[in-house]
């Protein structure tokens, strides 16, 4: 065996001083329930904005009652569907680029056969 | 017994567990790999082989367990900066790029910052074939060669870990023994080599340490001639 200790050297100084986050996966899970909840969240107080703001005639209520419900709950279904669309669609995205990496080796797997069997013996 | 054997684990998986769906797939996994070692993972399909590697390599997170390199646990680690830092895997499949030629092929491996023109220098030294064939579409060669295209971009970027997955998979037995040649070359070097592979009679000539694994855990350890014994019961059920 050659001396290989310096690339381990080298190696183990850089695990060492690697961060570590935890998964990529588990945090996009994550963030797709908080956008998901978060859009729950967000319909419930517009619509209970919207039940409170009919609810009263006083127009001082009817500026707390949607300041309080529906801009706050608008926000939220806004941050919660983009939270949402952006973390599911990486998913589905990534899934997406393996599965055409996967076929697209299998077709040229077929056609280099395809010659392969065409060609004279 | 390999002095290798002695040496200090660059690799150690200490108790791993790790399920898909929630579907537990492996149930406590110990095993480790020495500085150095060439260490066979051996055992039949679903055993858990291919999904030890995704723990090592991090793109599967253990539900429990540590993954520790050089002592450190790296489990939560994302797979690029373990790639990085020298972790490298060969898929099973071989992983390389249909649709682009053999040099494109290795453009991939400059993602640790080693220039291409090294890249392909160090390929074309060690694979000759593959320099014969820079400007051909990979998937148009032989699965041989796009075995040794998958293993030069790996070895390319420098490994100090190569986790290596089914290597004979689809392969003719000759071929096989030219890359496992190659393999003995590499753990000469000194590169800590994990190999999982089904058929297990070739790997077994090359590795220092064998293990077997049947449905997620690492039934035995030891020396090659002594795993050999314990194959035909391992695949067959007994």
């Amino acid at each position: 065996m050659d001396n290989n200790t310096e690339r381990i050297e080298a190696f183990t100084e850089e695990i060492g001083s690697m961060k570590l986050r935890g998964s990529s996966a588990s945090g996009e899970r994550t963030l797709v329930l908080v956008g998901a909840l978060s859009l729950a969240a967000g319909f419930a107080l517009a619509i209970l904005g919207g039940i409170q703001t009919s609810g009263t005639t006083n127009q001082a209520d009817q500026r707390a009652f949607m300041a309080t419900g529906s801009f706050i709950g608008i926000a939220l279904v806004i941050v919660g569907a983009a939270l949402f669309v952006r973390f599911s669609l990486a998913r589905y995205l990534r899934f997406w680029m393996v599965r055409m990496v996967h076929e697209s080796r299998a077709n040229t797997d077929r056609i280099v056969q395809a010659i392969h069997d065409a060609a004279p013996q | 017994m390999s002095p290798l054997l002695d040496a200090p684990p660059l690799l150690e998986l200490v108790d791993v567990r790790a399920a898909y769906d929630g579907i537990e797939v492996l149930h406590g996994v110990d095993l480790t790999v020495p500085q150095g070692a060439v260490v066979a993972l051996l055992g039949p399909n679903g055993a858990g082989k291919s999904t030890t590697i995704s723990v090592v390599a991090g793109l599967v997170v253990p539900t429990s367990g540590q993954v520790l390199m050089a002592g450190r646990n790296t489990v939560g680690a994302r797979p690029e900066e373990l790639a990085r830092r020298g972790v490298v895997t060969i898929p099973e499949g071989r992983g390389i790029f249909p649709n682009l030629t053999v040099r494109e092929n290795l453009q991939m491996a400059t993602y640790t910052g080693v220039s291409l023109q090294n890249v392909e220098a160090f390929t074309y030294e060690q694979f000759p074939r593959l320099g014969e064939r820079r400007k051909q579409l990979a998937g148009t060669m032989s699965g041989g060669e796009q075995q040794m295209l998958a293993m030069a971009r790996g070895l390319a970027s420098d490994p100090a870990i190569l986790l290596l997955d089914e290597l004979s998979m689809g392969l003719a037995p000759l071929i096989v023994e030219e890359l496992y040649g190659i393999v003995a070359e590499i753990a000469r070097r000194g590169v800590s080599i994990l190999v999982v592979e089904q058929f297990a009679r070739t790997v077994l000539g090359v590795a220092d340490l064998a293990a077997i694994m049947v449905h997620g855990v690492i039934r035995s350890v030891g020396v090659p001639s002594a795993i050999e014994a314990e194959l035909s019961s391992a695949y067959l059920g007994g």
